[in-house]
């Protein structure tokens, strides 16, 4: 029986973690929108202001990619901790992007969770 | 402890540090060095933050603190391949050029067993397609010569062969598009490559997908 239940459990996983995976971008975005930030920093942002649970790893190829698509641009800061940090901050075309993902994700989610309220009162 | 002592242990966790880099230095191949510099110095900085970050109320750095970030940040080789993957793949999107398409799979092909399968299948796909065009170009040039060619070869059978129309035809060979190569060899050629592009990206992206955050 355990075993049946094994790849409904997989591809639960799969899902949160796509579901993560597709936020991340906005969410990378959104923790720029205050100011410049450098790679630690958008990292704590993300724990502490969602629960985005984010592999280290993932933060620095992502913000490479949306450098790449102009979304943000970067600069090294030497800082008081003796060594230079790379901060990123939003372009204009970065700040439009993040407004439309940001208005998309308010419809979507909205909807869901009407959908979804009698599923989440069955949790409780 | 000894002073010295203490810069061995700091030496000691430097090290590891410039090990971690120096493997995923080695991963990123391909990219031009000031990406590859520009990756590598971000790593460090961010490993040395955390590594500061991590001490109760000192900025040591010790083996065990480094291990702890690095562990964090993931193997170089899962970081590489995120770092590939994610940047080619953007800036092969944006350029949707075959040629972009190429480099970016000849860096995940030697990355990955299945980068190396769609690399020899876009490689098939592009080849073909090229053919298709040159054949079409040259038969305004070579008439009686280029174009697809149905040739029996010694053991009963026939063979297809495109032909360029630099080298004399056999003459129980048949001549089966004539003069339609040359609407049908542009049309296959550049359907094949805008095709090849397509499934190519269509298999990086899946890639990307597939890529799960830990």
């Amino acid at each position: 029986m355990k075993e049946r239940e094994q790849p409904a459990q997989e591809t639960g996983d799969k899902w949160e973690v796509q579901l993560r995976k597709g936020c991340l971008e906005l969410a990378i975005l959104a923790a720029l929108w205050d100011g410049r930030r450098y790679g630690l920093e958008i990292l704590r942002r993300l724990e502490s202001d969602s629960d985005l649970i984010v592999s280290e790893g993932t933060v620095y190829p992502l913000l490479t990619r949306l450098k790449a698509l102009g979304l943000v641009r970067s600069e090294w800061v030497e800082s008081d901790a003796g060594h230079p940090r790379k901060y990123y901050a939003l372009t204009a075309a970065g700040k439009r992007r993040a407004v439309e993902m940001a208005a998309i994700w308010a419809r979507f989610s909205s909807s869901m969770s009407k959908l979804l309220a009698p599923l989440v009162k069955e949790n409780r | 402890m000894t002073i010295a002592d203490d810069a061995q242990r700091k030496d000691d966790a430097q090290q590891k540090i410039e090990v971690y880099l120096g493997r995923l230095r080695g991963q990123l191949r391909g990219a031009n060095d000031a990406e590859v510099r520009e990756i590598v110095d971000e790593l460090r900085s961010h490993i040395v933050d955390k590594v500061a970050a991590s001490g109760e109320n000192d900025a040591e750095i010790t083996a065990a603190r480094v291990d702890a970030a690095l562990a964090a940040l993931g193997s170089p080789e899962e970081l590489a391949s995120q770092y590939m993957t994610d940047t080619l793949l953007a800036r092969a999107e944006a350029s949707r050029s075959p040629v972009q398409v190429l480099r970016s799979l000849f860096r995940w092909g030697s990355l990955s067993v299945a980068g190396f399968f769609v690399l020899l299948g876009s490689i098939l796909g592009y080849f073909f397609g090229v053919v298709f065009i040159l054949v079409a170009l040259l038969k305004p040039f070579h008439p009686h010569t280029a174009g697809v060619w149905v040739l029996p070869n010694g053991a009963g059978d026939s063979e297809i062969s495109f032909r360029l129309g630099f080298a004399n035809v056999p003459l129980d060979g048949k001549d089966v598009l004539g003069w339609w190569i040359v609407p049908v060899g542009w049309m296959a050629g550049f359907g094949l490559v805008m095709l090849t592009t397509h499934v190519a990206l269509w298999f990086v992206r899946q890639y990307r997908r597939s890529l799960a955050l830990p």
